[in-house]
């Protein structure tokens, strides 16, 4: 079967190599490349890449939604599967980073009304570094903040904390770009003690 | 961003736990989970598909052959009803396909998954009705039996029939309630999210 993709499709290459947002998008178009490899072993290809670039991000997230190390692992299986369930139907116009946390956020939006019944007595908050530095305070305070929000403002604060535009997050919530803008400056103002703590 | 919108962002992202886990290994676990869940899937539809595929013959045989018009009209019924059951777990099957999450924005997400769930809790909170034409056929051969053999064993045959009749019917009044409890969630998810 002959299919055009945007990356040579070695996986192993590929797994080893962490590539930015920008990497993935730019490069589709000025790198094609017509192989005979299975379907398959194509979408293996993207799925490495995507999961070597997106694996942090992802990570941090699961680490907002999940109580215990077990289930933010759960978690984030759910979403890569997710992810490489959805991976046939992707449309290249669309923004890789964009698309990628719509399905995250979904994922951990729904599981959470599976879970809820199901509450960890443990702190996973709590289970950082050996030696925590200044700035592993910091983000464990942030962390903190993050959790005890309202799942629709934790889901606007991690965007937002991962750098998305008022319309990406619109684009990921389906939530109007200028309400986006007037709950983030609210969000912020709740931050505002573990800013000024610099 | 302002510069301490950034400072913020720099703190978040200062954590990278990425470097913590092995990109290959996760790779390797959410293709081996893909392949189990697909394997499951494919048991049910499976075994699903054989039974009927048992059932519904001898079912439309004795339907045809019965030895009065009351077996023939209950074999028919039994027909009937095992193929609605069919058909109502393949749907209900598909509409937890539909269910679940995709690369769409959030609010239209749980719009639509409310919704599924509203479809299956319906489903499933009727299933004693729609599935009753297979009661009521076992049931009519519990009355053939009371007039043509002994009443100890229509007697059993209606003990059962009963007894199937309300386990079913409660166990998916549970399933209903706790799909109905879900989609209430998402809702209150949803009015969170607006």
């Amino acid at each position: 079967m002959n299919i055009t993709i945007w990356e040579p499709s070695n996986c192993a290459q590929a797994q080893s190599r962490a590539l930015s947002d920008d990497t993935l998008v730019r490069n589709r178009p000025s790198r094609q490349t017509t192989c005979s490899v299975t379907a398959e072993l194509d979408d293996k290809g993207q799925f490495a890449d995507l999961m070597a670039a997106y694996a942090a991000p992802i990570r941090r997230l699961c680490a907002t939604y999940a109580e215990s190390p077990a289930d933010r692992e759960d978690l984030f299986q759910d979403i890569f599967l997710a992810v490489w369930r959805a991976l046939p139907g992707f449309r290249r116009q669309a923004s890789v980073r964009t698309w990628l946390y719509r399905i995250a956020h979904n994922v951990a939006l729904t599981r959470r009304t599976r879970d809820r019944h199901r509450q960890s007595r443990e702190s996973p908050l709590d289970q950082e570094t050996a030696a925590p530095t200044e700035m592993d305070f910091r983000r464990l305070a942030l962390k903190r903040a993050i959790a005890a929000m309202a799942p629709g403002d934790r889901t606007l604060t991690l965007l937002w904390l991962e750098g998305l535009s008022a319309t990406e997050i619109e684009d990921v919530t389906g939530i109007r770009a200028a309400t986006v803008a007037v709950r983030l400056s609210r969000i912020r103002k709740r931050l505002h003690p573990i800013e000024v703590s610099r | 961003m302002s510069d301490d919108a950034r400072w913020l962002s720099a703190v978040w992202m200062s954590d990278d736990p990425a470097e913590k886990a092995d990109v290959t290994q996760a790779i390797d676990a959410v293709l081996d989970r893909d392949r189990a869940e697909a394997d499951r899937e494919r048991r049910t539809r499976i075994r699903s598909l054989v039974a009927l595929a048992l059932l519904l013959p001898v079912v439309l045989w004795a339907a045809a052959h019965g030895v009065t018009p009351l077996v023939r009209g209950a074999y028919a019924l039994m027909a009937v009803g095992v193929a609605v059951i069919g058909t109502a777990e393949w749907l209900y099957l598909e509409w937890s396909k539909q269910a679940l999450p995709g690369p769409v924005d959030a609010r239209s997400q749980l719009q639509k998954t409310a919704f599924m769930l509203t479809r299956q809790a319906r489903l499933v909170t009727t299933s004693a009705i729609w599935a009753s034409p297979a009661f009521i056929g076992a049931a009519l051969i519990g009355a053939w039996l009371y007039r043509e053999r002994t009443h100890a064993e229509a007697i059993a045959v209606w003990t059962i029939t009963a007894a199937g009749w309300l386990a079913m019917g409660l166990g998916t009044m549970a399933v209903g309630a706790r799909l109905t409890r879900r989609r209430e969630q998402l809702e209150q998810l949803l009015a969170e999210l607006e």
